[in-house]
């Protein structure tokens, strides 16, 4: 180990030494991404026939809709070009859910052919964990990649449904990196902008799949990255920026944040006239007055789930 | 998300529209002579079965030349470019009237076409063909996919994988600066999710950078550790690379504030030195005034 001049990294080094014991060592207490680790190019010809077959279903529809096209007389062409809108829409969507079809079709076979399951694997070709998991992960990825390109917010849980992810309309997760395996959604769960929910991870050799569990009214913040593990609790809300640390379980009815998440705040809702705001270069807090807009008839509606019970 | 390939449009012209006007036009023309060929060999009115069969087929046929056909002439255009000015390392004037500085924003308006094109695909690897041959030193089993990573004076080893949101740099705009240089990558290097990487920086062989970390300009990791904070400092050395430690390996953090204490020591780092010098100064007001 080459020591640098700086002091301050000589001290780090020197700490970590001490903790360099073994058994510290094999620990994941951090955090890396999820993206896709090997790029196998033979994997490609799966695309071939899901494109073939979903364009086919264009092909049939484009067919229909010239044949009924006369293209001698006038009026023909004018409600043909009037439902040509509905009809490229309609073609759009076609395509994406036979895409979405044929994709369900190979996974399944290729969920007989090897089961998917959580642990730790070698992430290496010849491992049969990890080339399938590479294998779905392509499969699922030209779906919800149409998905996502796709203006409508409600598609993603629909391909995420169809996977085989436990979610329903009321989560909503268009703006971030989700893997679609290994994930509960429970109830209005939100997941914030650029927000990476991780439930595999390659550390060296190895490729660590674990289950994340958002439970009812979870709120992930912005830019935060989800290890593999992590178990929200219900009303748990995870600040922007944040990192959970791999099996960390955020308690219910608790605000986190920071790098590792810690424990910020109860997520207690109460009436409150003046709120508190502080100015950072000061450092000084003060007291400013909001108008609280909700009408005294609907105040019970505040109270979430949790809080009704009085945890 | 809109990731991908970064090529930065600092330095837009009006005039510069020619180069994406030019380019989309060229790549369209080899799609629709396929297409008119394709119609001349199958279009058959009483059979037209061949015809819609072999449609999406197509498609994705005229896609890839669209790709080629693109990459091929900014590639003509970028070497014409280059052979006028040689692109080079260094740190140059942020104005129009640099040379540099105007053949760098020149640069990226011609790679702009073609990798926008080629990040259409859900799959890395058009993108990384794109990356090869526009001089970037890479390997066909790297996932540059869902960060931005700069298009010029990179090199990357194999298995280099890019977290979600990550951004690698090889220029930066600082004030009235703008500096280019190299940045490298070794191999089997694992970039965390919404990572900062800045020019110059090398991340040795077997690397971890944890999720929401920053190198500063010229930064060089060493080789087999994993690096945490802003900027990037060693947090421990990197075993998972060991053969048959499978059962050895833990999902679990045993002390989380003491974990927090590591990560805020190298998160804070500035923060924690104005700490050390502000009660340097109380101690020694307090001595004096004892005094």
């Amino acid at each position: 180990m080459k020591m640098t001049e700086n002091h301050e990294t000589e001290k780090i080094q020197g700490k970590n030494d001490k903790n360099n014991s073994s058994d510290a060592n094999y620990i994941i207490d951090f955090t890396t991404s999820s993206a896709i680790s090997r790029v196998s190019i033979k994997f490609l010809a799966l695309y071939i026939p899901i494109l073939w077959l979903s364009g086919l279903a264009i092909s049939i529809y484009l067919y229909e809709y010239f044949i009924r096209l006369n293209f001698v007389k006038l009026e023909r062409w004018i409600p043909a070009i009037l439902y040509l809108p509905i009809a490229l829409i309609c073609m759009y969507f076609l395509f994406i859910f036979t895409a979405l079809f044929f994709s369900k079709l190979f996974l399944i076979l290729i969920n007989l052919i090897h089961r998917p399951r959580e642990g730790i694997f070698k992430a290496q070709m010849g491992d049969p964990d990890f080339e399938f998991w590479a294998l779905r992960i392509e499969i699922k990825k030209l779906v919800v990649w149409l998905m996502r390109n796709c203006p409508f917010p409600w598609m993603d849980f629909i391909a995420f449904k169809w996977f085989g992810v436990d979610i329903d309309s009321s989560s909503h997760l268009q703006d971030s990196w989700t893997d679609i395996e290994f994930i509960k959604f429970g109830r209005r769960v939100m997941v914030g902008q650029a927000a990476v929910v991780m439930t595999s991870m390659v550390v060296g050799n190895y490729l660590i799949i674990k289950k994340v569990i958002f439970n009812d009214y979870a709120l992930v913040g912005g830019v935060t990255a989800i290890a593999p593990g992590t178990v929200f609790g219900a009303d748990t809300v995870l600040g922007a920026a944040s990192i959970t640390m791999p099996n960390q379980v955020l308690e219910p009815g608790w605000i986190y944040a920071g790098i590792p998440a810690r424990k910020f705040r109860p997520n207690t809702v109460e009436r409150r006239d003046i709120i508190a705001q502080v100015d950072v270069d000061e450092g000084t807090k003060y007291d400013s007055e909001h108008e609280v807009n909700i009408d005294k008839d609907k105040q019970d509606l505040l109270k979430t789930k949790n809080n009704s019970k009085g945890e | 998300m809109k990731v991908g390939p970064f090529t930065s449009l600092v330095l837009v012209k009006k005039r510069d529209l020619i180069y994406h006007i030019f380019l989309i036009w060229i790549s369209i023309i080899p799609v629709a002579l396929e297409y008119w060929v394709y119609w001349q060999l199958l279009w058959d009115y009483e059979r037209p079965l061949h015809f819609y069969i072999f449609l999406p087929l197509l498609g994705f046929v005229m896609y890839l030349t669209a790709v080629f056909t693109a990459m091929v002439f900014a590639k003509i255009i970028l070497i014409f470019v280059n052979f006028i000015h040689k692109p080079k390392e260094g740190v140059f004037l942020r104005d129009p009237s640099d040379k540099d500085y105007r053949y760098w924003g020149l640069r990226n308006v011609i790679k702009q076409w073609p990798f926008w094109l080629t990040h259409r695909f859900p799959f890395p690897f058009l993108d990384n063909l794109a990356f090869k041959l526009f001089g970037v030193k890479t390997k066909f089993s790297n996932s540059l996919f869902e960060g931005w990573v700069d298009t010029e004076f990179m090199e990357f080893g194999k298995n280099v994988v890019i977290g979600q949101g990550s951004i690698i740099q090889s220029t930066i705009i600082v004030g009235n600066l703008l500096i280019i240089r190299k940045t490298t990558f070794d191999d089997n290097v694992r970039i965390g999710s919404h990572c900062l990487v800045m020019p110059g920086s090398h991340i040795g062989k077997n690397c971890i950078l944890n999720s929401w970390s920053a190198t500063v300009v010229g930064q060089v990791l060493e080789d087999g550790w994993i690096y945490l904070g802003g900027p990037a400092q060693k947090f421990k050395k990197n075993v998972f690379f060991e053969e048959d430690i499978k059962d050895k390996i833990k999902l679990r953090v045993d002390n989380l504030e003491e974990l927090s204490q590591t990560y805020d020591s190298q998160y804070d780092k500035w923060n924690r030195k104005k700490i050390k010098k502000e009660k340097k100064e109380e101690e020694k007001r307090r001595i004096m005034q004892g005094l």
